[in-house]
């Protein structure tokens, strides 16, 4: 035993002034500067990360085309329909005749809390987008949080309007038809639609509320709460606007629809009760 | 007019976050707000280098090309400052920014932000010079006072340079010329002879 102890001394030695003779050759070499232009870049990279990709895109996207796409469909839309309106004109059916129990009183309720809140998010939203012709401060300031509050409602609502409409809504073969003919608004005469409970339009009005409400409802989550890297939250705010406008015009499309384009439809929503002339031009597959 | 810059000697920087410590404390800046933070590469190792960011006071700033109510805006000499009485907080001026600079504080109903905070370059902000409201609201304005920002007028080692561009540059090339820059510069070779 005691045979090994100095030749294990001595190895220990060796192997230790080899470790300190190469880390100093390399404390040596490395205190000498690298190229100011290396360190830049690698400062760079911690500091502005890969802006260039989606930094660049929000910026480019957010200055101008996403307040100009908002200000088309507000503007754009409507026109249409006004259009619509004066050429071709509202659909008239009788509401004296049979009248059929459509919506009940809870899916009315859901929708109502559902339609109220939606109405406000798109007021506030628009507020926000356009929240330099007000002059910024107080009023778009208060309306980001009546957006916060109308969020969480819609979103309570749309869980609601799915377990009672999911069903009806599931997309079926001559839903493309009614695509095709855009639902027969675009001519005069009263021809039957295929459609069942609800038509093609609805349906897709439907699951952009509640599914695109959700993807809404997640990335509103980001924005609001700021959590989660910058890339995250640009491509929220980037999500949040673009599907923010095809929501603004659908919905623009429902209120026309229900208020306008169909005599009297909005009744529907209130008392429940649609007149059967009206289900059997719009609703023909409808089993009462 | 001149052209107001900030401009930090990555050479000279060594990290003490004495910027940082004299904004926060020079403009009570609430907790969780930093107008300026030092960043470190190779901590600990060899070639280690700081810098010192703020606000770059950029031309052409994204922010205010992407604030949707115009809250954030540019003097003649360069300095981006932003109107809080306008900000809503939305947050797309802190997305746009490739340098981090806007920051907002939070503790506001609902967890909403406040309205944003950033670098003023020691301007205050678009309320009367010298009012208690631009002091609550923006901190000093040193600019008007004729004074160089905090954060460089305090910095020891005077790698952060602050004020008109060509003056800034000029202060920076003839360090450069005499000292040199990256491989060429004074360092630890040279005081160690080695």
């Amino acid at each position: 035993m005691k045979k090994l102890i100095l030749p294990g001394c001595i190895l220990f030695w060796a192997m230790a002034a080899l470790a300190i003779a190469q880390s100093q050759g390399q404390l040596l070499t490395s205190f000498s500067p690298g190229p100011s232009t290396a360190a830049f870049h690698e400062i760079n990279g911690l500091f502005t990360g890969d802006w260039q990709q989606y930094g660049q895109l929000f910026t480019s996207l957010q200055s101008k085309l996403f307040s100009q796409i908002f200000l088309l469909v507000i503007t754009v839309v409507p026109l249409i329909f006004l259009l619509h309106y004066i050429v071709i004109g509202p659909m008239v059916f009788s509401h004296e005749g049979k009248q059929v129990y459509y919506f009940n009183l809870f899916a009315r309720c859901i929708h109502w809390v559902a339609g109220i809140s939606f109405a406000l998010l798109v007021i506030t939203g628009l507020l926000i987008i356009f929240g330099s012709w007000v002059g910024g401060g107080t009023l778009p300031r208060s309306g980001r949080i009546v957006h916060l509050i109308s969020a969480v409602v819609f979103s309570g609502s749309a869980v609601f309007m799915l377990l009672i409409w999911a069903k009806d809504m599931i997309f079926t073969p001559y839903d493309f038809l009614w695509m095709l003919i855009l639902g027969g608004y675009l001519s005069k005469e009263k021809k039957p639609v295929p459609a069942g409970r609800f038509n093609a339009g609805q349906k897709c009005w439907f699951w952009l509320a509640t599914m695109g409400g959700a993807a809404m409802a997640v990335t509103g989550y980001f924005l609001y709460s700021f959590q989660g890297s910058p890339d995250t939250l640009r491509l929220s705010a980037i999500i949040h606007n673009a599907l923010g406008a095809v929501m603004v015009a659908v919905f623009f499309v429902h209120l026309y629809m229900s208020l306008f384009a169909i005599k009297g439809a909005i009744h529907s929503m209130i008392s429940g009760y649609k007149p059967e002339a009206e289900l059997k031009i719009l609703h023909p597959r409808f089993k009462i | 007019m001149g052209r107001m810059k900030f401009l930090c000697d990555i050479e000279r920087c060594i990290d003490c976050s004495g910027c940082v410590v004299a904004c926060k404390e020079g403009h009570h800046i609430p907790v969780g707000v930093n107008r300026r933070r030092v960043i470190t590469i190779n901590q600990g190792k060899p070639g280690e280098k700081s810098i010192s960011v703020a606000c770059m006071h950029c031309a052409d700033a994204p922010c205010i090309a992407v604030c949707p109510v115009d809250a954030i805006y540019q003097r003649d000499d360069g300095i981006v400052l932003v109107s809080k009485d306008t900000c809503i907080g939305c947050g797309y001026c802190f997305m746009a920014c490739p340098f981090g600079a806007p920051q907002f504080p939070s503790g506001q109903v609902f967890g909403a932000r406040g309205a944003m905070d950033k670098c003023t370059f020691c301007a205050g902000g678009p309320e009367e010079t010298f009012s208690e409201k631009e002091k609550t609201l923006y901190g000093q304005n040193r600019i008007a006072e004729g004074k160089v920002p905090l954060c460089a007028a305090m910095c020891a080692t005077k790698s952060l340079l602050a004020g008109d561009a060509d003056e800034v540059a000029d202060v920076y090339r003839e360090r450069v010329f005499k000292r040199g820059s990256g491989t060429n510069a004074w360092g630890w070779d040279k005081a160690y002879k080695k």
